[in-house]
């Protein structure tokens, strides 16, 4: 037997296989696509029924016995109830307990796999936001999945549960950034009530971790609660580490409140650059007039950022323009620089030019300016 | 019997709206975009509508606009998310003669139907 008849056997054998494979791929296509086809059919039915339960309170229309164990069905409920508001929601959580929907989810979730199923059910779960879940979402606040502990969150955070927050809030510390972003959502989404508890975690916390406390605060500076500002300013008082003092510096921005301004003054003084540049436009955000001297002297900070930063900074507050006018003046150059771009973002340079044609304008301060118009 | 045209893109509103208007003695006619909502306007006649603002195609306002050219003088309910104060204001200065905010309460919405027609 010569070599080639192995050789165009093994070549048929080849062909013979990727054949079949094309064949179960494509056969694989066409059951898959007939089973979604078939569950959105199935979804629609639900649909409708559902809806003729919420539009007749003591409607007599069968639910189908195995409905609750239909991701179809849970899909229709979600869909219908992200639709409604008010008493019609009561409707359908009545519709829910009737059916026992929210106890086969919750045996979905506690199994031990598969993933899929177990995240399906926590999401179906938040979704419901459905009061008889609340235990075993709590449990699952650290289930071993990522996914399903945020879906834990998000459903008690849709129901309002207030007594989980000291429970998400303990887990800031040892979760992934994602996570940890994702609990933060949440407790935004608490308003409020959120607060004391991530003021006690950042207080007991901050001086032995970064990334909890430093999601922490920017959490309370989107909550935008101002008991939030004097535990914050503590933590500075207190000589927090730098990635925290930052945060706080940039929550205490946000959070707009004057009481702030003395510790942001002082921090335009600190060794650490980032701080100083982080200061300067928090007290930019806070308008605070008192601060121009401590801004003012910012502009001749040996930081470019801190130069930049203040002079945005004296742009925006009543008082600041006088500031900036003076520094297009005066001897140091990367303090007009910081001065002229500032005024270039507020609009402000046709003035600039125009105050220093009736001044001592130095030639370079010209040129500054005269590139600074080229360049919009 | 009053014939209500429905538009939205969102299968779950059309569908809850048709069962429940139909279940208070209303026909229903449906459009899933704005040209089609446009379209079903034109083809025939309806004692009220009941538009999504966004929709593909044309939105709700667009549809009341190009309405009002051909002299259609249907009124209409825009249906807005919770958050859009302005579309909600803008919509009754284009001619929308109410507006419901999603997610919305059936009842609400019936009775507003009922104050219309």
């Amino acid at each position: 037997m010569s070599l080639i008849e192995p050789i165009q056997f093994a070549t048929l054998v080849v062909l013979v296989l990727n054949a079949l494979g094309v064949a179960a791929l494509i056969i694989l296509k066409a059951i898959n696509r007939s089973r979604r086809r078939r569950a959105e059919a199935r979804k629609r039915s639900h649909m409708r029924l559902i809806s003729r339960h919420v539009a007749f309170e003591h409607s007599t229309d069968p639910v189908p016995a195995k409905a609750a164990t239909d991701p179809a069905f849970i899909d229709a409920l979600i869909d219908v109830r992200n639709a409604l508001a008010g008493s019609d929601l009561e409707k359908l959580e009545r519709l829910v307990a009737r059916h026992g929907v929210v106890d086969e989810l919750v045996s979905d979730l506690r199994r031990s796999f598969p993933k899929v199923k177990r995240l399906r059910a926590a999401m179906a779960l938040a979704e419901l936001a459905d009061d008889e879940a609340v235990p075993v979402l709590l449990e699952h606040l650290d289930d071993r999945e990522p996914e399903i502990r945020v879906q834990a969150a998000r459903g008690l955070g849709r129901m309002k549960w207030t007594p989980a927050i000291d429970a998400i809030v303990a887990r800031f510390g040892m979760e992934t950034p994602w996570v940890r972003a994702r609990f933060a959502d949440t407790l935004i989404g608490f308003g409020s009530a959120a607060t004391w508890p991530l003021v006690a975690y950042v207080t007991v916390n901050h001086r032995h971790e970064t990334a909890g406390p430093v999601a922490a605060i920017r959490t309370l500076a989107a909550i935008g609660d101002d008991e939030a500002v004097k535990p914050l300013i503590e933590v500075l008082h207190a000589g927090a580490d730098p990635e925290v003092a930052i945060a706080v510096i940039e929550a205490l921005g946000h959070l707009e409140n004057p009481m702030a301004a003395p510790v942001l003054r002082s921090a335009t003084r600190d060794a650490d650059w980032r701080i100083r540049a982080k200061a300067v436009t928090a007290l930019g955000l806070l308008a605070d007039t008192e601060s121009l001297e401590d801004l003012a002297a910012a502009l001749h900070d040996p930081e470019w950022w801190v130069r930049r930063n203040a002079a945005a900074a004296l742009g925006v507050i009543p008082g600041g323009l006088d500031r900036l006018y003076e520094a297009l003046t005066g001897r140091d150059h990367p303090a007009s620089e910081a001065a002229i771009e500032a005024l270039v973002d507020i609009g402000e340079l046709a003035a600039a030019r125009a105050r220093i044609e009736e001044g001592n304008g130095r030639t370079r301060d010209h040129d500054l300016i005269s590139v600074a118009e080229a360049g919009r | 019997m009053p014939k209500i045209l429905i538009a939205d893109d969102s299968e779950t509103i059309t569908t809850l709206l048709t069962t429940a208007l139909e279940s208070n003695g209303y026909e229903v006619s449906v459009a899933s975009d704005g040209h089609q909502a446009y379209q079903l306007g034109i083809d025939s006649e309806h004692d009220l509508a009941i538009l999504d603002q966004l929709m593909p195609g044309l939105l709700g306002i667009e549809v009341i606009e190009k309405w009002r050219e051909e002299g259609i003088e249907t009124p209409v309910i825009i249906l807005t998310g919770v958050d859009d104060e302005r579309t909600a204001v803008e919509s009754l200065d284009r001619g929308a003669v109410d507006y419901v905010r999603k997610p919305f309460r059936l009842p609400e919405l019936l009775a507003r139907i009922r104050q219309r027609i």
